[in-house]
């Protein structure tokens, strides 16, 4: 008898336990309003925004401010999470396990979430003026089985950036502009000596396709071709031997299969590197530390045609759930009014996605100018293919490998791994 | 483990290791004593059992069965559960190709964590229990890497091995001790060497503070005995230190080694650098399949949980076993 009395307490506790754990976990998501709504269809009054944050000071400033406004011109309450990059990926897979996807999710991949079903389109959510204004290339790669589903929130673009003052102590007069010169220009800077790196090259897992596109789109090269995935390609490999190459010559940094994208630019902040790729951010790093004498210029190309810049852009995509087509509408229509989307843009320092915003930034954003110029151009990683999500893992995982490997075997690899999808 | 209450800094260094002896046994003797006196209805201590019990109900056992439950569904990328994957995931993490290395790496790993902390925690307790002055300044300073946040601690250390500004190369450079720095967590034969160096430093301190409690527990009569019989430093030491120190090293012993196997940031931030699974243990190895991996595979990774689980139960077990606890449990 004791022994049932004992248990029916320990169920009643157990219960309880339960529910003051599902309580505190979450953060938030379990009292976001949508999941009640859905049960009867009815309309949705608050909706959630998971956030990525770019930069500590910017990021949920601007959001906060924007659920004010938006609050004050629909009526909708919007609920924001930031969350760091770091743990992004984490935090939403286990809200999606959970069924309490938000209603926006801020990510650098949408095409896998479209994939799944989960995700609204731009005949539902986006006004047709919004869509005609988001750059063309933007529209290209958020397009999955042709719909638009990946919303961009802003862009960046890949630019070259050299250490003035090292390239006038290795006695180089201008930016190279093809690879030759800039090996020449790498082993230079690092006979200099004192631990001087030519080239910094990150090929370690942070993000090793970044730095792999940059080059490969500048040598007539690409990850699909005609839709098909075209990793092992001859150029792609010659492209790959190439930073073979610079890693043994020892003009790179030391380990460029390991280092990571922040480290390479740490050491081009502290003036040790001469050459790395960048971006506006970086640019912005470099301007308030004022220690560096830099220059910006188009990335060389192998044989010294036009130079292509890779381009990054980040989206915002929107979460089917009963009810909350209205509110999520009213915020896209919001977000990509000029006095938003540019605000938050410029606050981050990186660039516009729509053609009202090129315009703009275009005539106030002087330094900006070698971005802007490539950007309605720039070729993206393929974001709009699935598999590629799966693909970037791989890459960034296995792509430094080559550098005390074969590089041939490493992309016969990766090729393979695209093929059998991810 | 009674006395280990007592080992706070405070009793400790007020005390000379004289007057510990009178005073740790009457505390010890007057808990036996209450205990024997009062009985208490069952359903009494159930209802001071309750929060702990809804506790381990809520936070351990809830999550397990839904960490089960995962393990057996098929997940797509973005975390959406597309069916029942029946024991698909587990044939998949024992079929993966790194599968071996990262058991060989966490064998390494907790082996020689756990084996150097002893070690060296042995030594250091010994020094830490004799009356010195600033004997409470080295104690509190040994509390510091345990006080620390892991996450700190290890980012600390990836600047302390830093290739091309680490003050431990530049050290080593400035003493020509090596002509070149040394990429500590970017060379492969360095990279565990560099982990199990923070892993040592970071179980320290709990484990000293157990030996010194341990130490402080062994009758000072038992010592003065030896010595009256002719017994050298290193006799009493191994015939009578170390036997009475069993409870106190199999405690450091077995929570360190679920502590180091389970240990995530510290290899996670030294190794973050590094791609692949090559210095992964089967914890960062778990968190890689779900979220970094090219697997990207939550399922895969609850599986890779379960066999977790599995694997520290049985080390402990077998431990246990060894050790024979129950001789050293009913003492």
């Amino acid at each position: 008898m004791r022994s049932t009395k004992k248990s029916v307490v320990v169920a009643g506790l157990a219960i309880a336990g339960l529910a003051l754990g599902a309580c505190g976990g979450g953060t938030g998501a379990g009292t976001a309003p949508g999941g009640t709504a859905g049960s009867t269809g009815e309309e949705v009054k608050t909706i959630k925004l998971v956030a990525a944050e770019y930069s500590k000071d910017h990021t949920k400033a601007f959001w906060d401010a924007f659920a004010k406004t938006y609050k004050e011109k629909t009526g909708y309450t919007l609920e924001v999470q930031v969350v760091s990059w770091d743990n992004i990926d984490q935090q939403s897979s286990t809200m999606i396990q959970n069924n309490q996807a938000p209603d926006i999710l801020n990510l650098n991949a949408y095409a896998s979430y479209a994939k799944d079903g989960l995700l609204y389109d731009s005949d539902a959510v986006l006004p047709a003026v919004v869509k005609d204004d988001i750059l063309d290339t933007f529209v290209k790669y958020g397009t999955y089985q042709g719909k638009f589903y990946g919303f961009p929130d802003l862009s960046s673009a890949r630019a070259f950036f050299y250490n003035k003052a090292l390239f006038k102590q290795a006695g180089i007069n201008e930016p190279p502009k093809t690879w030759a010169e800039l090996e020449d220009d790498a082993k230079k800077i690092t006979a200099l000596g004192g631990g001087k790196v030519g080239y910094a090259l990150p090929l370690g897992p942070e993000e090793a396709q970044g730095e792999f596109s940059m080059w490969l789109f500048n040598n007539g090269g690409d990850w699909k071709t005609d839709g098909n995935w075209a990793i092992n390609s001859d150029k792609n490999v010659e492209t790959l031997d190439f930073l073979k190459k610079l890693a043994d010559e020892k003009v790179t940094q030391n380990n460029p299969a390991r280092t990571n994208r922040a480290d390479a630019f740490d050491l081009f902040k502290s003036g040790t590197a001469g050459m790395v790729v960048g971006f506006s951010p970086l640019a912005a790093d470099l301007d308030k530390d004022k220690k560096v004498d830099y220059g910006v210029a188009p990335f060389p190309s192998n044989d010294g045609s036009e130079s292509k810049t890779f381009g990054v852009t980040d989206y915002l995509m929107a979460f089917k759930k009963p009810g909350n087509e209205k509110a999520v509408k009213a915020f896209y229509e919001l977000y990509y009014t000029p006095d938003q989307v540019n605000t938050f843009i410029k606050a981050e320092g990186f660039l516009p996605v729509t053609k009202s915003g090129v315009k703009v930034f275009s005539e106030n954003e002087k330094a900006l100018e070698v971005y802007l110029n490539t950007l309605p151009n720039a070729k993206l990683t393929p974001t709009d293919d699935p598999t590629w999500d799966k693909v970037k893992l791989a890459v960034q995982q296995n792509l430094g490998g080559a550098m005390n490997g074969s590089p041939k075997a490493t992309l016969d690899k990766l090729q393979q791994t695209a093929e059998n999808g991810g | 483990m009674t006395d280990s209450t007592t080992v706070a800094p405070g009793p400790a260094t007020t005390a000379g290791p004289g007057d510990r002896r009178s005073r740790m046994p009457s505390r010890t003797a007057r808990r036996h004593r209450s205990g024997r006196i009062g009985r208490v209805h069952p359903l009494i201590a159930l209802l001071w059992l309750a929060p702990a019990l809804a506790l381990i109900l809520g936070v351990v056992l809830y999550p397990a069965i839904k960490l089960f439950d995962a393990s057996r569904g098929e997940y797509s990328i973005t975390g959406l559960r597309k069916g029942d994957a029946g024991w698909d995931n587990y044939a998949k993490v024992l079929d993966h190709p790194d599968l071996g290395t990262v058991l060989r790496n966490t064998v390494v790993w907790v082996v020689a964590v756990v084996a150097i902390t002893i070690v060296l925690s042995l030594a250091l307790a010994q020094f830490l229990v004799k009356s010195f002055p600033g004997r409470r300044f080295v104690r509190w300073a040994v509390i510091i890497p345990w006080a620390a946040s892991l996450v700190i601690t290890s980012q600390l250390f990836v600047l302390l091995y830093d290739y091309n500004y680490g003050i431990i190369n530049h050290v080593l450079m400035s003493l020509h001790v090596i002509g070149t720095p040394i990429d500590f967590l970017g060379d492969d034969s360095w990279t565990m060497f560099s982990m199990v160096v923070v892993g040592v430093f970071v179980s320290l301190p709990f484990t000293i503070f157990v030996f010194i409690a341990g130490l402080g527990a062994i009758p000072d009569d038992v010592m003065e005995a030896a010595t009256v019989d002719g017994a050298s430093p290193w006799q009493r030491y191994w015939n009578i230190t170390l036997p009475l120190m069993r409870p106190a090293l199999m405690i450091a012993t077995v929570l360190n080694v679920i502590y180091v196997f389970n240990s995530f940031p510290i290899i996670y931030t030294l190794n973050d650098r590094n791609p692949g699974y090559l210095h992964d243990t089967t914890i960062t190895f778990m968190y890689k399949l779900a979220f970094k991996s090219q697997e990207k595979d939550v399922g895969m990774s609850a599986a890779a949980g379960i066999f977790n689980v599995l694997l520290i139960l049985v080390v402990v077990g077998i431990y246990l076993k060894i050790i024979n606890w129950r001789e050293e449990t009913s003492r």
